[in-house]
């Protein structure tokens, strides 16, 4: 029975960090801001291309 | 994917025009690759691409050498065509150094960092464009986008480039900062979703969870032989529950309080009466070892109330309500002393001083015209359609907006004496907070609320008291604990949020929820003319005299283009021809522009400069008298064009509110006119005689929405109940209001009052639906067999169902609204 004690406290502990870790996050401001973050990490894969080459529209699908 | 940009659109300028000689044709119209504009009066054809305009053009060569042409794929068309009309911005004020203090964050070894408003931001694209601005400009390091607040703040390197060509910059690619360095950063910080609620959230997030978690065994009959670990459970519920009551639920203790000492009862009131009947009980329950408590459903409880809050907070737009006058008017003019141009304050110039107004800029203060000519734009002051002329030594006064090259004032009293600012603070200085409160139906239902819970808690606990002492706490926490109207709260921040998000796809834009319950009694509408019906910006014209062939209408149009003259701008939009150059042009101030097209000497202008006869002017209404070859030919009737969706926003309304049609003009076009037949319509008013006529409204039992658009309306929308300003752009000047509506759907505005209605009705199913769940957990706790675990089903069930259910029904109301508009369209 006594490692129901055990994980109880184990759970909790986890549970409560995780808390910590929530507030943390809300107070660092990484909620103030739910749409730019999304935006963010797209397009970026293509390194920055060089002015000269710009004629060179194989980088652009639209062209 | 080009077929897609191929769209087969009516010329929007062959209505009328039967006398010029334009033919009603429809045209394939090419739409920009930039903006997403049909390519109206210019067309552009570039890497394989179609333009409107050089200006969206140059943007996207722009982008595309920086290799950022995926600011084209994140979105359709995220492009924003510049628009002059919004191009507030003078660069060379950033060079201020007080303005540059107030901007820059950071400045160190030539690095610096400066917040800066971008309004123009919309999109994905643009947040992408906008973060990559290191692409485009190598002293640029780091640009990043606060999306909620519409700032960007970049770190660029000022040794290379100086924040003047930084904003020039941001200007080319068709985001101009806007210069707000009066307003407070702290009080700016949006009304987005405050931090501290996601924390109280959390919190009782994790409380709701975790003593779910500790319930289970007490609710699947753990017996005796285990009471040291259900014991011990409960204790823990207990420990938990703790930061739910003094951390989580404070904002409704403070509520109900706030009520309690304005002697005001509301929502709030049995709330915080449930939560603390709910903690004091289970607590008691737990100490005394009767029973498990019921700290589950007061996690529960306090969890669904505050996704109620967050839903309200989240719903909120991004749009600033309520302007201020220093956000209509340029806050640092351009003074001249001598040879000297320097930059002060508005609230700095002092009277004498001269001034320098450039061409779309407003004048700030009263001031007389000492150089150049004037060719004022005052339809935001006064709803004047046209621009007047002013020659040197006329008065001008605050608030117009120069069109035409750059003009010198002197001034005559300085900003704080200025008619303007006078008008301002008699009618537009007032936002909603000046409006009597129209009583909440929440509230109302609150109050009765609240009383029947008191009295059944009162009367059962008087019942058992003579039958059975023992359970007159046991019973009178229970029916505190179950009357807690947690659904009831739920139904109204849900319904109106959720109308509000779906007005806004539609192009209305509410400053909060309760502004859907004032919108929904509305039983009388009040419309502006000038620029709320009609377009602040498009014309019609006709042509009157001697028809012109379409060969003369293209000398004219290539002869309008040499002038700088508003009406001229007309003209050449109106007439559909190719240009060839006109020499020897000649523009004489206050009459018009003479030149040579093909061999032909052409005059446009007033009747004197053209030596035709003097026509009498319609007010509204503007004349360009053409002469060819110098013999007088006819001229064009120029006037502002009706917005489209104009008729079907009266006639939409018929059935749900009377109509009546405002207007400074002395007389209202026969299209207008015509689209409101019976109704009332007042010519000739003054901004009092309107603000005057919504109170008249008002006092004989109607609840009036006025739709207005500019200062001229501000006493008017802030009588009304419902103040709506219609906007061409998210830019555009308006005053203090309480809704805002994209001037494309202005038809769409019966169906968004349709709309606002049904939500009424929908909230007040939710309340009958809330208070069954209501009833049914009172009559368990009157015969006092409420135990914990019926509570914990009851709660999360009756928030659940009633969130659901106003959410669905307001999605299917506003789906039928918008559905039946396109049968309608079909059927016309």
């Amino acid at each position: 029975m006594n490692v129901i004690f055990l994980l109880i406290t184990a759970s909790t502990v986890v549970a409560v960090l995780f808390l910590a870790a929530f507030t943390w996050a809300v107070r660092s401001g990484q909620f103030d801001d739910d749409r730019s973050p999304s935006v963010r990490i797209l397009g970026d894969a293509r390194p920055v291309k060089p002015i000269e080459s710009s004629s060179n529209s194989t980088t652009n699908p639209n062209a | 994917m080009c077929i897609n940009r191929l769209m087969f659109v009516r010329s929007a300028l062959v209505t009328d025009f039967d006398f010029c000689h334009v033919k009603r044709v429809t045209i394939p119209l090419l739409t920009c690759y930039h903006c997403g504009d049909t390519c109206r009066d210019e067309h552009l054809r570039f890497d394989e691409k179609d333009f409107c305009c050089q200006g969206c053009r140059a943007v996207y060569g722009l982008l595309q050498e920086s290799g950022l042409c995926d600011y084209y794929e994140l979105a359709e068309k995220p492009g924003v065509k510049e628009e002059r009309d919004t191009s507030e911005l003078r660069p060379e004020l950033f060079e201020i150094a007080e303005v540059r203090d107030k901007l820059v964050e950071y400045s160190e070894d030539g690095i610096t960092r400066v917040t800066l408003s971008v309004p123009q931001m919309h999109c994905s694209s643009c947040i992408w464009l906008l973060e990559n601005l290191q692409r485009v400009e190598p002293a640029i390091i780091r640009s990043r986008v606060r999306f909620s607040e519409k700032e960007l703040s970049i770190t660029f390197r000022e040794d290379r480039l100086s924040l003047r060509a930084l904003v020039e910059l941001l200007r080319r690619i068709g985001y101009p900062p806007l210069l707000n360095t009066d307003r407070d950063k702290k009080a700016r910080r949006g009304p987005g979703v405050p931090r501290i609620l996601y924390v109280k959230l959390g919190i009782a997030a994790f409380a709701f969870g975790n003593i779910m978690l500790f319930s289970f065994p007490e609710y699947l009959g753990a017996d005796d032989s285990d009471h040291l670990l259900l014991k011990g459970f409960q204790y823990l519920s207990l420990v938990f529950s703790l930061p739910v009551l003094l951390f989580s639920s404070t904002d409704f203790f403070t509520s109900a309080w706030a009520g309690i000492r304005t002697r005001q009862v509301n929502i709030d009131q049995p709330i915080a009466l449930g939560i603390v009947a709910l903690f004091a009980r289970s607590a008691a329950d737990v100490i005394l070892d009767i029973g498990p408590g019921y700290f589950d459903s007061l996690a529960g409880l306090v969890f669904f109330l505050l996704v109620g809050r967050w839903y309200q907070a989240y719903t909120y737009q991004a749009l600033s309500f309520d302007r201020d006058l220093s956000d209509f008017l340029p806050l640092v003019v351009i003074r001249k002393k001598g040879e000297v141009e320097e930059a002060v304050g508005v609230g700095d110039l002092a009277e004498g001083d001269r001034i320098v107004v450039r061409d779309q800029e407003l004048v700030p203060v009263d001031s007389v015209l000492r150089e150049g000519i004037g060719n004022i734009d005052n339809s935001f002051i006064t709803g004047e359609p046209l621009p007047v002329r002013r020659a040197v030594g006329d008065t001008v006064r605050a608030g117009g907006r120069q069109r035409g090259a750059a003009i010198e004032l002197e001034v005559l009293r300085p900003f704080q004496q200025s008619h303007l600012k006078r008008l301002w603070e008699e009618h537009a200085g007032t936002s909603a907070q000046r409006r009597p409160a129209m009583p909440r139906m929440i509230d109302a239902v609150a109050q009765r609320f609240t009383i029947a819970v008191l009295l059944i808690s009162a009367a059962a606990g008087i019942y058992w008291a003579g039958k059975d002492a023992a359970m007159v706490w046991p019973v009178v926490t229970a029916v505190l604990i179950v009357a807690c109207p947690c659904a009831l709260a739920l139904s109204m921040p849900f319904a109106y949020g959720h109308t509000m998000r779906l007005l806004g796809k539609h192009g209305v834009f509410l400053r909060d929820a309760e502004v859907v319950e004032r919108m929904a009694r509305v039983d009388a509408v009040v419309y502006d003319k000038t620029g709320t019906l009609t377009a602040r910006e498009a014309y019609e014209m006709r042509f009157v005299g001697v028809p012109l062939t379409p060969d003369e209408e293209q000398r004219v149009r290539s002869l309008a283009r040499n002038s700088a003259h508003p009406l001229s701008a007309v003209l050449y939009n109106g007439i559909k021809a190719e240009v060839s150059d006109a020499i020897e042009v000649e523009e004489v101030a206050g009459m018009g522009v003479s030149g040579v097209v093909r061999g032909l000497a052409l005059r446009i202008g007033s009747a004197t400069y053209t030596q035709g006869e003097r026509v009498e002017l319609v007010p509204g209404e503007a004349q360009v008298h053409v002469a060819i070859g110098g013999m007088h030919r006819g001229y064009f009737v120029v006037r502002k064009r009706a917005r489209s969706g104009m008729s079907s926003a009266i006639a939409g309304m018929k059935g749900m509110a009377s109509t009546h049609l405002l207007t400074g003009d002395s007389n209202v076009d026969a299209e207008v006119a015509a689209a409101f037949g019976e109704a009332t319509m007042r010519v000739g008013c003054t901004p009092p005689d309107k603000s005057a006529y919504v109170a008249d409204l008002q006092k004989e039992g109607h609840r009036v929405m006025m739709v207005g658009d500019g200062l001229n309306d501000a006493g008017a929308l802030a009588q009304s109940d419902v103040g709506m300003t219609v906007s061409e752009s998210s830019a555009a000047l308006t005053p203090a209001s309480d809704a805002i509506l994209d001037a494309r759907s202005l038809g769409h505005l019966p169906k968004a009052l349709w709309l606002t209605r049904k939500a009424r009705t929908i909230v007040k199913m939710s309340l009958g639906l809330s208070l069954m769940y209501n009833v049914t957990g009172v009559s368990f706790a009157v015969a006092g067999k409420l135990t914990p675990l019926i509570a914990a089903i009851l709660m999360p069930l009756s928030s659940v169902t009633v969130v659901g259910f106003v959410t669905l029904a307001t999605t299917w109301a506003a789906l039928r609204a918008w559905r039946s508009d396109r049968n309608m369209t079909k059927v016309s």
